[in-house]
């Protein structure tokens, strides 16, 4: 029980490599000398990475319930900085300098949003019943949210979104909860596809808080803000301007504008589905070769790896990841703590939640959001950041007994 | 307890029920994911697949303008042109057979002449590189003639997988001159760039290799773009892709050199045609470069050649024995000759071992110094002479004498503060530290050949022939500072770097290296000296007289072991009361400096002065 998990090391360790492969493989044609290329800085990336995992997982596991308010307070300062002072890079204001390096807050943000909401929800569970629970977690989440928002970087804040709505089903959301919770954003993305099934939300909507014995203000609640935020999302869409219409159509369907915002999803499709069952070879994409996908070794690591290496390929590395997903969170079930299991369950869903969102990207169904795959993109800071919650994983597996 | 272990059951029960309900929904999501990368890699694989064959996007790398070379008024020395280059993509020609008509169409191809432009055995290497490097552009004439140019745009329909690129390449406006302070650019080597200041670099990229293209080449560089254009089945670009990344290059920053192009082109066309040698215009007071020449020319345009062509006239240049391709004003070493006197002088005068009124013995062609007997350059002999027509007549039999009295120390020490025997610090490379040594090192530097410091060795030194060299800049500074009396400046070039568009980025300050402190009574009698070399009706550098302006000057005649003629030397400043500029000219085996150095000198200095008497003539070729 306290040995390493071999099926989620050898899952991590065939990512890693996968990932160095595959950077290689895309930047190989830059003509940098070879300690300037970014296979072998992204081999330091992972080399740093593991180092910190390392030491991670040699602390007591209490440590990072002592540090967790502390970090949280840091990294909220770096983001008012970055707000101000951020290096622009692609016109977001998202990169920090700090003693020569570039660093992302709204990376590092992450993880410790994870440790105060853990920290927060172990000791003080929600219900939807009672509305006063919520206000402190809520306080957590929304300062980091907000202000990652505002730089732009709107997937990011997602990662937040995502991670809060699995610690409150971890703290005592029932299912249903969850569903009646986020509800209304749900309208407003049916409502803007078709009438019908708007109506059909809301119908369902009514007879689940009915069926489910809901407090009368809360179904009255839910329901004004479903067929509210319905309307309103309606009237919102009129008042839009063109450029930003096109930009959500363009999200629904890529196909609308083949050479505008929709090209690089395209491209990464085509990318992907000319690689075919077994892949064109390695170093063999003419896609990703002639550079027709833009940043091919960040966002779109997985077209390379489609192009290249077929489906086989995509299909091995979802495997894995399902894999390292799956001995994640079972970790849960070695430690009832409710620290470590909100660890644990946050840690596993903002690396889901990456790698589903990426991948849906690049065969389109998403939009460009700029979210990168974990283990496989390249990328200091981000990772880092993975490399960090892994060893937060492995520190709550072998030492979460302790706490 | 039970309680306790009780809840724990029921955290237990209920956690266990959670991961299920994670688990089950990744896998769910997971499905999606694969079923959809099942319909795009399997299903709809043959439609992927022709589109990406069709697909006619590609990622240009936009090479940033390098900055422009100018003179102190704005006068453009060196700029940029366009370059084509006629290259293959090897991923554009899919089978065998496109790939062999491809390639006899192109060993067909003749330009006016008839001439092949391109021949088997290279083009075969183009294609074999290219297989190795399909999504690489494989050169296969390198700045291509617009004729040439003409002939691949005329038959692009023919010859898919071939595309002209556009480079720019350095121009330069006035051909050869300037050619040695300009320096050159050629693509980067691989040694080169596997340096780690190089990591900006990429393969194929030009790179500053000489002169002021390497010193100031951070400035010059500034930073590629790129973008994505589409082209058409024949590789012909048909525009840019909109909604795709834009990166605008950063044009490189202009450096404004302290030149002074009318004074470079009068210095430049001054040497006689044939003759080998140099000429350094400074400003004593700040260090500015005015002009710089070294003979033979060299014409930088053939770094611009193609590379066969190129290895040609590196060739033809770099084993010339000429050596066109060393500035000889900072990597010339030559005996400083009589112009040393001046320095000879003022040791003597600073410690008192000279005065204004030393007379030594008379001159009558030679002096006897145990059983050497050592002649005057005027065999009829000077006569009795002070320091101050010692140096107007330039006699050697007076300063044989001073010089025993002098020593070799005091001689060194007084050379040194005017910067002889160390470099300078010039702001381009190669310049080189010259030897002035005395008793001391005169052993410790010649111990592999065994010579022995001999007390008539000083009588060489005296005279500035022996173990003394010189490079024409150092000579010219030396003059200038001790003319100037306010202090030795380091030469440079660069007066201010500008930005494209024009704002000053960067002042270059000048910077005193050495305070080159004589008495007042010292230097009036040096300057006096000087004077009359010039303007005295027995001086010896009579044709550097500069109506309306005092010129002060020194002739030398360097002896040497390469020829009968002297190196004929002057090095001259003016105004004397005030010098705001110093000339120095040394010409190899040419002569007498007085008669072949003085008025080279003297046409630099009066279009200093007249400058309304010259204009700026541009070579031919350009507008």
């Amino acid at each position: 029980m306290k040995r390493l998990d071999w099926l989620f090391m050898t899952s991590l360790i065939l990512l890693i490599g996968i990932g160095i492969v595959l950077v290689y493989s895309a930047t190989s044609n830059s003509g940098l000398i070879w300690y300037k290329t970014e296979w072998f800085k992204q081999i330091i990336h992972f080399a740093i990475g593991s180092l910190m995992a390392v030491v991670i997982v040699l602390m007591p596991a209490k440590s990072w319930k002592n540090i967790a308010w502390i970090a949280y307070f840091l990294s909220i300062i770096t983001l008012l900085m970055v707000m101000n002072s951020g290096h622009i890079s692609k016109g977001a204001g998202r990169w920090l300098d700090i003693a020569g390096f570039r660093l992302q807050p709204s990376e590092f943000a992450k993880i410790t949003y994870l440790l105060i909401s853990s920290l927060w929800l172990s000791k003080n569970r929600v219900s939807i019943m009672r509305p006063k629970t919520l206000i402190v977690p809520g306080l957590l989440f929304i300062v980091p949210f907000s202000l990652v928002l505002k730089q732009p970087n709107l997937s990011t804040a997602l990662v937040f979104t995502a991670m809060t709505l699995v610690h409150l089903y971890w703290a005592g959301f029932r299912l249903v909860d969850l569903f009646l919770f986020v509800s209304p954003v749900a309208s407003v993305i049916l409502s803007s596809v078709s009438t019908l099934y708007w109506n059909l939300l809301i119908i369902c909507v009514f007879f689940i808080s009915i069926k489910f014995k809901f407090p009368l203000w809360i179904i009255i609640l839910v329901m004004t803000f479903d067929i509210g935020s319905g309307y309103v999302s309606q009237m919102v869409w009129n008042s839009m301007e063109d450029h930003q219409r096109s930009r959500i159509l363009t999200f629904i369907d890529p196909m609308r504008d083949p050479k505008g915002e929709g090209y690089q999803v395209i491209q990464s499709q085509v990318a992907i589905g000319s690689g075919g069952m077994f892949g064109k070879g390695f170093g063999e994409g003419s896609q990703t070769n002639l550079a027709f996908l833009p940043e091919e070794h960040t966002d779109f690591i997985f077209s390379v790896l489609g192009e290249q290496f077929g489906f086989v390929g995509t299909f091995v590395v979802l495997i894995l990841f399902f894999i390292l997903l799956w001995r994640g969170i079972m970790i849960c079930r070695l430690h009832p703590d409710n620290f470590v299991n909100l660890v644990v369950a946050g840690a596993c869903s903002i690396l889901f939640f990456h790698v589903f969102v990426n991948v849906a990207m690049t065969i389109g169904f998403m939009p460009v959001t700029g979210l990168p795959l974990p283990f496989l993109s390249y990328g200091g800071s981000f990772v880092i950041t993975c490399m960090i919650l892994v060893g937060l994983l492995l520190n709550m597996r072998l030492k979460g007994k302790d706490i | 307890m039970l309680s306790h272990s009780q809840q724990q059951e029921d955290i237990r029960q209920e956690m266990n029920f959670k991961t299920l309900v994670f688990v089950f929904a990744i896998a769910i999501f997971f499905l999606i994911l694969i079923l959809r990368l099942l319909q795009l890699q399997h299903f709809e694989y043959e439609k992927n697949m022709k589109r990406a064959e069709e697909n006619r996007i590609r990622k240009i790398d936009i090479k940033a303008n390098r900055g422009y070379i100018l003179d102190r008024n704005g006068v453009v020395l060196v700029r940029n042109r366009p370059s084509y280059q006629i290259s293959l993509l090897y991923n554009q020609l899919k089978t065998k057979e496109a790939r062999d008509s491809v390639f006899n169409r192109l060993l067909r191809i003749t330009n006016s002449d008839g001439k092949r432009l391109l021949d088997s055995a290279s083009l075969a290497f183009s294609f074999e590189r290219g297989r190795w490097q399909k999504f690489k552009f494989q050169r296969l004439i390198e700045d291509a003639a617009p004729e040439i140019v003409a002939i691949f745009e005329e038959r692009g329909e023919e010859l898919p997988g071939i595309e002209i690129l556009v480079e720019s390449r350095r121009d330069y406006p006035f051909g050869s001159q300037g050619a040695h302070i300009f320096g050159y650019t050629s693509e980067i080597s691989e040694q080169e760039l596997e340096l780690p200041e190089n990591s900006h670099y990429v393969m194929g990229d030009r790179i500053g290799k000489k002169g002021l293209e390497l010193s100031y080449e951070k400035e010059f560089r500034g930073e590629n773009g790129s973008r994505y254009i589409e082209v058409n089945a024949l590789g012909r670009e048909m525009g840019s892709v909109a909604g795709m990344p834009f990166i605008k290059p950063i044009s490189g920053n202009i450096i404004v050199t302290t030149i002074d192009w009318r004074l470079q082109q009068v210095a430049e066309t001054a040497i006689p045609e044939g003759l080998k040698g140099a000429i350094v215009v400074l400003n004593p007071q700040n260090g500015e470069i005015y002009a710089m020449v070294s003979r033979p020319p060299l014409d930088p345009n053939i770094f611009s050649l193609e590379k066969r062509e190129l290895h040609k006239a590196w060739a033809s240049v770099a084993l010339d024995t000429a050596k066109p391709l060393t500035n000889r004003a900072i990597s010339g070493l030559y005996p400083p000759a009589s112009v040393f006197k001046v320095i000879t002088s003022a040791a003597g005068l600073e410690d008192n071992v000279i005065t204004e009124h030393t007379k030594y013995k008379t001159c009558l062609g030679g002096f006897r110094f145990g059983n050497r007997y050592a002649k005057c350059w005027r065999g009829g002999g000077h006569g009795v002479l002070n320091v101050i027509g010692a140096l107007r007549e330039s006699c050697d039999v007076f300063f044989y004498q001073a010089g025993l009295d002098i020593g070799s120390r005091r001689i060194g020490e007084m050379g040194r503060r005017f910067g002889l025997g160390s470099a300078l610090g010039i702001d381009i490379p190669g310049e080189r530290s010259g030897l002035l040594i005395d008793s001391a090192s005169y052993e410790r530097w010649f111990a592999k050949k065994g010579w022995k410091w001999s007390h008539g060795e000083i009588l060489n030194i005296a005279i500035g022939q022996g173990a003394l060299l010189v490079t024409p800049l150092q000579q010219t500074a030396m003059i200038g500072a001790l003319a100037s009396g306010q202090g030795l400046y380091k030469p440079h070039f660069l007066k201010e770097v500008r930005s494209p568009e024009g704002e000053l980025i960067k002042k270059n300050e000048p910077e005193k290296i050495g305070d080159g402190n004589i008495s007042l009574r010292t230097r009036g009698i040096i300057l006096k000296g000087l004077d009359e070399v010039v303007n005295s009706p027995r001086g010896t550098g009579r044709r550097a007289i500069v109506p309306g302006v005092k010129v002060g000057g020194k002739t030398g005649s360097a002896e040497n072991p390469h020829g009968d003629k002297t190196h004929a030397w002057f090095a001259a400043v003016a105004p004397i009361e005030d010098p705001e500029i110093a000339v120095g000219v040394v010409l190899e085996n040419a002569g007498g400096g007085g008669a072949m150095a003085a008025p080279i000198a003297q046409k630099v200095l009066h279009a200093y002065f007249y400058p309304d008497s010259v204009k700026i003539l541009k070579t031919e070729g350009t507008e």
